[in-house]
């Protein structure tokens, strides 16, 4: 596979220095990342190819200053919004991963008209109860995470940088059903692509069709033989369809595929 | 112990047939086929009457030896004709098929059949590769998914997408549902370790063929072991041993019936074909490689007079686990229908009411 180079860039919103990588062009599509932080995966090259990826990190994570300020998902929500605005995007496609994807679905509640269609890889707004997410050393992060540790190519995020976030993701993640996200969901006719792994060991696959019995415009795929960090275990497939979905919307289900052998 | 019988349709040719596989089908005789059909219905209905558990159904194709290859059609004619016993389609090849129509069409049978369906899932035999052009090599991971698949199917209630990497399908959503909730007892048919670990993994029963009790023991051993890592054990119910067995009044003509055996292997392909399926083809017993059966007969592991099957009943049960076994009561392939009827009818009287309890 050919390296994607991605440029580093930085946007201020909200008083925070915002940290975002950025290949590929044509419509945009923005990543939020989960509550590890951000880390570039194969699936993150290969949507360059198809769209203009920007992948950013949240204020608290990586080596951003401690962020004690953001008290809930709706204002990380709102800062990413703005920082977003910075970069000059009007409409775009957004994806959230995991912590990612419960702070994407406040982002599109926020800013309706603009988010084009919306990308939730295994996302942790609606949790099973007890759920928890992975902690431990970096190989019992991996255990969770990955079915293919094997096909992981990025070093692991350094154990005190997660740790330095996790009060921030505890203060956002929320309660495993959120009675007030969930309420407004039910407005939200955003294009939606919820995926999950079969083999989802954080996230329980079955939450799913929560997502599609709450929202009148949704879509539910599970990647056969993938973990939670399902863009790293199987990024081919997840980009496939995810590339597949942003570019057809609801028609992404009639197949393209063609079958004949020799002319 | 429970007991199915593995109804294979006998087709009687009224002159010798190739031996090799594939037969030809322009020596099939469509008024053979239609009887043998009849055949299976009469032989099931006394079956039936003599208080066995289960018939049981397979897919094989290309050959008069077991004329069923769909078994789901035979499974629908069997539940329209028969009351009471259970139907045990064992099973689609799964590798093979297309799972979001295999879940479907188990779902409206079992439907259908008022709940009296039992499932078992597998990869198939080596011939059976070369029946729709399955690629060996990619056998085994087509059958796990399309496995994982078919459970999916029976059980999301929401409209879904697959995104596997032998199978794609953006929308399922099945209608019926299995009338057995949330599915039919099912059962990841064979020894490997990998169907052993589906098994487990999904909480679903697991069966074995054919080997000797020592042979496939090995297979359950590692199957429970594998279901006690997930935290659960496995019923009696749950292996299921398909062996062959010869049954006569007395152990002497038992052996002089064992010693008529052909000795061929039931689907005896080109030794071209064959050897090179030995190598592509690969097969374990609970992690242990073992050849594919490309040759040589399968084993006989019942033989005798029935007391002496029902002391090899009782051996099963201790070394293989099994708590159902699918007889092939004189081995199929065989056209000689009367020794079946003789072996049927002493089985129901004298070998059916001493291992109930075993």
């Amino acid at each position: 596979m050919a390296e994607t180079a991605f440029r580093e860039g930085h946007v201020d919103a909200d008083g925070f220095r915002i940290r975002y990588v950025e290949a590929g062009e044509g419509v945009p599509l923005v990543h939020l990342h989960g509550a590890g932080g951000l880390r570039l995966t194969p699936a993150h090259e290969l949507l360059a190819r198809r769209f203009r990826v920007v992948a950013f990190e949240m204020p608290g994570f990586g080596n951003s200053p401690v962020n004690d300020r953001t008290e809930s998902m709706a204002e990380l929500a709102s800062t990413m919004l703005r920082a977003i605005d910075k970069i000059g995007f009007d409409a775009f496609n957004l994806m959230g991963t995991s912590f990612g994807g419960k702070a994407a679905l406040w982002l599109a509640l926020q800013a309706t008209g603009r988010v084009r269609a919306l990308v939730l890889e295994a996302p942790a707004a609606i949790r099973q109860e007890g759920a928890a997410p992975p902690s431990g050393t970096p190989e019992e992060i991996a255990r969770r995470l990955y079915a293919h540790p094997e096909r992981v190519s990025a070093p692991p995020i350094d154990p005190a940088l997660r740790a330095k976030a996790q009060p921030l993701v505890q203060r956002l993640l929320g309660p495993h059903r959120d009675a007030d996200l969930e309420s407004r969901l039910q407005d939200l006719s955003t294009p939606t692509l919820v995926l999950f792994g079969t083999l989802d060991g954080v996230i329980a696959p079955a939450m799913g069709r929560v997502y599609k019995d709450l929202m009148p415009n949704c879509h539910l795929v599970f990647v056969y033989d993938a973990a939670h960090a399902i863009s790293t275990d199987r990024p081919e497939a997840f980009t496939e369809v995810v590339g597949d979905f942003l570019e057809r919307h609801e028609a992404f289900v009639i197949s393209r595929a063609e079958t004949v052998i020799h002319p | 112990m429970k007991v199915s019988f593995f109804e294979t349709a006998r087709y009687q040719a009224s002159k010798p047939l190739p031996s090799e596989w594939p037969v030809p089908s322009g020596v099939y005789d469509p008024e053979a086929g239609a009887r043998a059909y009849r055949g299976m219905i009469e032989r099931l209905e006394l079956v039936e009457e003599l208080g066995f558990d289960w018939v049981s159904v397979s897919e094989h194709h290309y050959s008069p030896r077991i004329l069923t290859p769909s078994p789901i059609v035979s499974a629908a004619f069997l539940a329209a004709h028969l009351k009471k016993i259970k139907i045990a389609l064992l099973g689609p090849i799964v590798p093979q098929s297309n799972p979001v129509r295999v879940a479907e069409e188990i779902a409206m049978l079992d439907t259908m059949a008022q709940g009296r369906l039992v499932v078992g899932l597998l990869r198939g035999t080596s011939n059976e590769s070369l029946t729709y052009d399955l690629n060996p090599a990619e056998a085994r991971e087509r059958t796990d998914e399309g496995m994982e698949l078919v459970l999916k199917a029976w059980t999301e209630p929401q409209p879904f997408g697959w995104q596997g990497r032998h199978y794609r399908y953006r929308t399922i959503s099945i209608w019926p549902r299995p009338l057995q909730q949330p599915h039919p007892p099912t059962y990841a048919l064979g020894t490997s370790r990998e169907s052993c670990d589906f098994a487990a993994r999904h909480h679903l029963g697991c069966g074995v063929s054919y080997g000797s009790f020592e042979g496939v023991g090995k297979a359950t051993k590692y199957y429970r072991e594998q279901c006690a890592r997930y935290g659960w054990q496995p019923s009696p119910e749950q292996i299921i041993y398909r062996a062959n067995m010869l049954l006569a009044d007395t152990d002497e003509e038992a052996q002089e019936m064992l010693r008529k055996l052909p000795g061929q292997a039931p689907f005896s392909m080109r030794p071209g074909v064959r050897d090179a399926m030995m190598t592509l083809d690969s097969r374990n017993i609970a992690g242990e490689p073992r050849a594919p059966v490309v040759s040589g007969a399968l084993p006989t592991t019942f033989v005798g007079s029935p007391d002496t099957v029902v002391e090899q009943v009782r051996r099963c049960r201790d070394v293989v686990g099994a708590g159902v076994i699918d007889l092939s009561l004189h081995p199929p392939g065989s056209s000689d229908l009367e020794p079946l009827m003789r072996a049927l009818e002493l089985f129901g009287k004298k070998v059916l009411p001493q291992i109930r309890d075993i």
